[in-house]
């Protein structure tokens, strides 16, 4: 199952959810993935089985590409757990909270390290929330002491749907030409500890949060 | 036998002790591995390997204690004041708390939060070493035994019970030096 996602495979499945939340069969938040499917594929092929992804409120193609069937993940969805989506048979957190998964996964990178244990940390989060003190810290920590952790920044330069860079009066970090050729990481912080820091840019072509459409429930 | 006197620090020395004979127990936060503070003077019976000194960063540390919790380790996160746990409340009500909630019971992860209220006496040290907030954890915490410890007597069955039972605990030990 893994990694055999196309992006129209993912694309279709975030449609399947959008079309069940227009039908009123979810009753909670969700919020769809949708832009960043080829960035996500070539990503995922550096992810093992046995790492573990601890990440957001957006999540879905996260959870596809680390090998949870898409049955499992629907029936997560339909209950009302998309925005905290947690399944530890996948190796899977995921915090409703702004940044809430950084120092956790830290946490689990400082357990694995002290076992001797191969296995590895991935932690995801949007341009907002590596602009937090929590990113800061837990990039700084990661990087001094080694840790087995590669942070991911996934900048679509929104944060519901306030402009990140605008709100904080800076540039946006897309916008530096030797960022947008890949020549350059705009993430200084953490880097110049020696935090494994990834970032890509993409336009979210979904709503924040649900399926573009007031849904009235009966 | 008599009267025992039991000093609170005494028997916190000795709850420590007997918690880091659990292979699992790993002892975190500020005032852990350098002295200034009475946290270090209970901690003089764990072995270094068994401790880790953090910086200054009480979410971050919350967190931390989650995720090891998570990879089996039980971490004894230490806020040398109850003061100071309030910059924790994030990772500490919204996440610790409520992880076993968001997995469907998949994951339990199991910290001892370990924090201390502060001396009135012989020196008053004002309005932010001093609050106890007690009651105001009890109200934010649902999934988190807060067992709060003033006599002597009391102190390594709270810590037994902190120990074994499932679940994140957050154990308030009242003043001493």
């Amino acid at each position: 199952m893994r990694n055999l996602w196309s992006a129209a495979e993912l694309i279709a499945f975030e449609e399947e959810i959008k079309q069940a939340f227009l039908d009123q069969q979810i009753r909670g938040p969700i919020h769809l993935s949708g832009g960043n499917e080829n960035q996500l594929i070539a990503l995922f092929k550096h992810i093992s089985v046995t790492d573990y992804v601890l990440t957001t409120y957006r999540n879905h193609y996260h959870c596809l590409l680390k090998g949870m069937s898409p049955e499992v993940l629907k029936r997560h969805i339909l209950e009302g757990r998309s925005m905290y989506l947690c399944d530890w048979d996948y190796g899977i957190l995921s915090s409703a909270i702004v940044g809430g998964m950084l120092p956790i996964a830290v946490g689990l990178a400082l357990g694995l390290h002290r076992r001797g244990s191969d296995d590895h940390v991935w932690v995801f989060c949007g341009d907002m929330a590596a602009e937090t003190g929590a990113f800061h810290e837990a990039t700084k920590y990661a990087g001094t002491r080694g840790l087995p952790i590669t942070f991911v920044i996934e900048d679509n330069g929104l944060s519901t749907n306030t402009p990140t860079f605008e709100a904080w009066g800076l540039p946006r970090k897309a916008d530096n030409p030797l960022v947008s050729l890949g020549l350059t990481s705009p993430y200084t912080i953490g880097c110049e500890y020696g935090a494994d820091v990834k970032y890509y840019q993409y336009e979210r072509t979904v709503p924040h949060t649900g399926a573009g459409q007031w849904v009235t429930f009966s | 036998m008599g009267d025992v006197f039991m000093s609170l620090k005494e028997e916190i020395t000795k709850a420590m002790q007997m918690l880091a004979e659990d292979e699992r127990v790993i002892f975190l936060g500020q005032n852990v591995c350098y002295p200034g503070h009475v946290v270090y003077e209970t901690l003089s019976g764990v072995p270094d390997e068994k401790k880790i000194e953090l910086p200054v960063a009480e979410e971050m540390q919350m967190g931390i204690s989650t995720g090891m919790a998570i990879c089996g380790f039980v971490p004894v996160s230490i806020y040398p004041r109850i003061d100071f746990l309030v910059l924790a409340m994030n990772q500490l009500v919204n996440h610790l708390d409520k992880l076993h909630e968001m997995s469907q019971g998949q994951l339990q992860p199991k910290v001892i939060v370990r924090t201390m209220i502060g001396n009135t006496s012989p020196l008053h040290p004002g309005p932010q070493h001093s609050q106890r907030h007690v009651p105001a954890l009890r109200l934010l915490l649902k999934h988190t035994k807060v067992y709060e410890i003033e006599r002597a007597e009391d102190v390594l069955q709270t810590y037994e019970k902190a120990l074994h039972q499932e679940g994140p605990v957050l154990v308030v030990e009242a003043a001493y030096r």
